[in-house]
């Protein structure tokens, strides 16, 4: 449908407050606005949008079992078109849900128009508040309905409802662009598969309204690594802290989401399940639907997230604590995972160098720090694999060779020069990745590369990979760095693909801990209808 | 009147109950009762959407939920933690939670008895719980812990003076002999099919507000879904090696700081 009725969001104020001042002699300020948008339960604000922005608004107040029609405003070049009745009727059905029994408006005399659809709607004249309107000292007209439960309200509600109904589906949808047919969804994701409890709410697969990221970093720095058992625990204390204020942040209440997306695998599976049950629940409590997110695809649409341009076919290298593949994207939902480390990953190699070289955790940060002093060509540590020719990576080696390194220097009695080791480590890391980059680009012709993960924090393995990708004519993507580290505004990205494809995630779904890439999605749940 | 659902997955049973809280007494709905061992994940939301639909009820119509938080097995205690959060914070509704072990030996209640409940903590432990069922309240002897069984059945010989103890729990799958060998013929060991918390089991015994300190019920505990924790009585190993070395108490957490354990 082009044309809708959602809730007003914080993000809608510019037009609202644009439309407000074109229509009456004394607008609401925004701050009014603002405020009403905090007021929760009581009140229900919502907007007619469409392709063209937001064409109008309305709102009500409900106190006891009565409320108030508080503001009703339609853009002046879509007036007379039904919109105003589609508003009132979404309000006046939503206090009859709520078990409200009469509404109540002010309006001004002098209003005919607004007047005539009041009473339509079934309001009548009920009184007059004098001199209510500054500007003019004109008296408020004020208009009651009867009880909503009355046969003949119930017969005037239901001629409003279609009278709106009609104006949202024929009429608009005919004369709106179909540029943008479907509606941006508004999708809440969560993600629990390692170390960070994150939330995010994001519109339509681009627009972040919020992204929260609770890092565990500080409880398991001192044993050097994850621990998971920490890391589900830290999971399960910080989550519903976490998605409320992802909720706050974005203005939204569960009401006004689409889709909850979760990240359900790979990772560690004391952590996913975590997140994966408080999901389920919440989807079974809100009514809301499910779609699993596979971590990586995730890291994947990190790309897309900012800037939409970035599209495949494209080869994407994901380089994290957990994980170090080369990835081939002809087309979304399509990956083949063209190699990937065949020991450690490349974040893991990083963590175990700094702590030989007692830099503490996490060691990507440290060492890339004390690189920036060194000489990467001091020492020749192994380019592991660099002419296997295939996509694969082997890192375990490397940590022995800097260990075995280490150990022949201080029984030499040698100093160690920590730059010029951290230096050449990180080179003889970078090398390898950049070669097999290049060569994977090459041979899917491609013209877009995607660096994801947190190891794409790693400055120098991103201008290394610019400069050689550029070389052939190909474009880096990096994500901003607070979406290359574990986000969830980034899953709420591939949330939003594969919900727009209608896939969901059975609310008897399991956390997959080694979910391959290309098994983005699963199979349909059995047993459960 | 308030619709309370109740979930447990801390054992290898998967127990949900709905029940009707009218302020003063909790009537029981409906309990579906499963035997999933390392499923739990998989089949709570379903079972409670299935027992929902199976009483008459809405889910939106919940007014309260409440959760076992163990001892037990940990990602079985956080499946339910999880998931019940999950559903408090999706409907803004109250969520309370009660110790699966307290819940078990709720199941008794009618009997004027001792009831030692004896969960397996693997590793050669147990999560041990002494409780005294009388008058229709259960009041559970002692704190939250976990112990070699040899030495829970040693205490409790001394301390039941000559009464009979009602056994259960799925610990003595493994250690029933040791308790046998400790309490002789005052050991009573319950039916297996009664070793685990039931739905019906979890509504009352966290309502009832009879259990002590971390026992639950509408009275104790805020009900803020944001703070509710497992009962873990260990820590992680990594934590627990460091612990042993710096002889430092459990944290209420279940998680130590940033710094480590202090002592």
């Amino acid at each position: 449908m082009t044309v809708d009725i959602r809730h007003m969001r914080p993000s809608d104020l510019d037009a609202v407050v644009a439309i407000e001042r074109a229509t009456f002699p004394t607008p609401w300020t925004r701050g009014i606005f603002t405020g009403e948008l905090l007021q929760g339960e009581s009140r229900r604000w919502i907007v007619v949008t469409s392709p063209a922005g937001i064409l109008g608004y309305a709102g009500s107040m409900q106190t006891a079992d009565e409320a108030h029609i508080m503001n009703l405003a339609v853009r002046a070049d879509c007036r007379s078109s039904g919109l105003g009745a589609a508003l009132l009727a979404d309000l006046m059905s939503d206090a009859a849900e709520r078990g409200v029994s009469r509404l109540t408006l002010e309006v001004r005399p002098s209003n005919a128009q607004a007047i005539a659809l009041y009473e339509a709607a079934g309001f009548h004249a009920a009184g007059e508040r004098p001199g209510y309107y500054s500007d003019t000292g004109e008296s408020a007209l004020i208009m009651w309905t009867d009880e909503l439960g009355s046969d003949g309200m119930r017969e005037r509600m239901r001629e409003l409802m279609e009278r709106g109904r009609r104006a949202l589906t024929e009429r608009w949808s005919s004369t709106a662009s179909s540029a943008d047919a479907a509606r941006p969804a508004l999708i809440l994701a969560i993600e629990s598969s390692c170390d960070e409890t994150a939330a995010s709410v994001v519109l339509g697969g681009h627009e972040v309204l919020s992204s929260v990221v609770a890092s565990q970093i500080d409880f398991h720095a001192r044993f050097g690594g994850v621990v998971p058992e920490i890391a589900s625990r830290k999971h399960t204390e910080a989550i519903v802290g976490v998605v409320d204020e992802a909720m706050r942040e974005a203005g939204v209440g569960f009401g006004d989401l689409d889709a909850i997306g979760v990240t359900y695998g790979p990772g560690l599976v004391g952590a996913l399940v975590v997140g994966v049950a408080y999901a389920k629940g919440l989807a079974l409590a809100t009514g809301l639907p499910l779609v699993g997110v596979n971590h990586l695809e995730g890291h994947l649409f990190a790309n897309n997230l900012t800037d939409p341009t970035v599209k495949p076919p494209l080869v994407a290298l994901i380089v994290s604590g957990g994980h170090t593949s080369l990835v081939h994207v002809p087309a979304w939902g399509v990956y083949h995972t063209l190699g990937s480390t065949l020991d450690d990953a490349a974040g893991e190699a990083f963590d175990k160098v700094a702590k030989l070289l007692g830099l503490g955790y996490p060691g990507g940060p440290a060492i890339s720090r004390l690189a920036k002093q060194g000489d990467p060509a001091a020492i020749a540590f192994p380019r592991a694999m660099i002419n296997s020719g295939d996509y694969d990576f082997s890192l375990s080696g490397l940590k022995t060779s800097v260990l075995t390194y280490v150990n022949r220097e201080r029984k030499a009695g040698r100093e160690i020069h920590a730059p010029d080791l951290a230096a050449s480590f990180q080179a003889a890391v970078i090398d390898v990745q950049v070669s097999k980059a290049v060569r994977a680009a090459r041979e899917y012709a491609v013209s877009t590369f995607c660096l994801a993960g947190g190891v794409a924090a790693n400055a120098a393995l991103r201008d290394a990979l610019r400069v050689a990708l550029a070389a052939q004519g190909v474009k880096l993507s990096v994500p901003p760095f607070e979406l290359c580290t574990d986000n969830a505004a980034m899953i709420a990205a591939a949330a939003n693909f594969r919900f727009v494809r209608g896939e969901r995630l059975g609310l008897d779904a399991e956390a997959v801990p080694d979910l391959p890439l290309e098994w983005a999605f699963p199979p349909r749940a059995q047993g459960e209808s | 009147m308030t619709l309370v659902l109740a979930i447990d997955t801390a054992t290898e049973e998967c127990a949900v109950g709905i029940g009707d809280w009218d302020g003063a007494a909790m009537t029981i709905l409906g309990e579906t009762n499963l035997d999933v061992p390392r499923a739990a994940l998989t089949h709570v939301v379903p079972a409670i959407d299935r027992l929902l639909k199976d009483c008459g009820a809405r889910i939106e119509r919940v007014g309260a939920v409440v959760c076992g938080r163990g001892p037990g097995s940990f990602t079985g205690v956080r499946i339910g933690v999880a998931t019940a959060k999950g559903i408090a914070s999706g409907l803004a509704v109250p969520l309370y939670g009660v110790g699966t072990l307290d819940a078990i030996a709720r199941r008794f209640v009618d009997h004027e008895t001792l009831v030692g409940v004896v969960g397996d903590a693997m590793r050669k432990e147990v999560y041990p719980g002494l409780f005294r069922c009388s008058h229709g309240r259960v009041e559970r002897l002692g704190d939250y812990e976990v112990t070699p069984p040899a030495d829970v059945a040693a205490r409790w010989a001394d301390e039941s003076a000559g009464e009979t103890i009602l056994l259960a729990g799925n610990g003595l799958a493994k250690y029933e002999e040791i308790f046998m060998a400790a309490l002789g013929d005052r050991a009573c060991v319950v039916p297996r099919d009664d070793w685990t918390p039931t739905g019906a089991s979890l509504l009352l015994q966290a309502f009832a507000g009879a259990s002590g300190s971390a026992g639950a019920g509408p009275e104790a505990g805020d009900g803020d879904p944001a703070t509710l924790l497992p009962i873990y009585t260990r820590l992680s190993d990594a934590e627990e090696a460091e612990r042993a070395r710096g002889g430092a108490a459990l944290p209420a957490s279940g998680v130590t700081g940033p710094e480590g354990p202090r002592s």
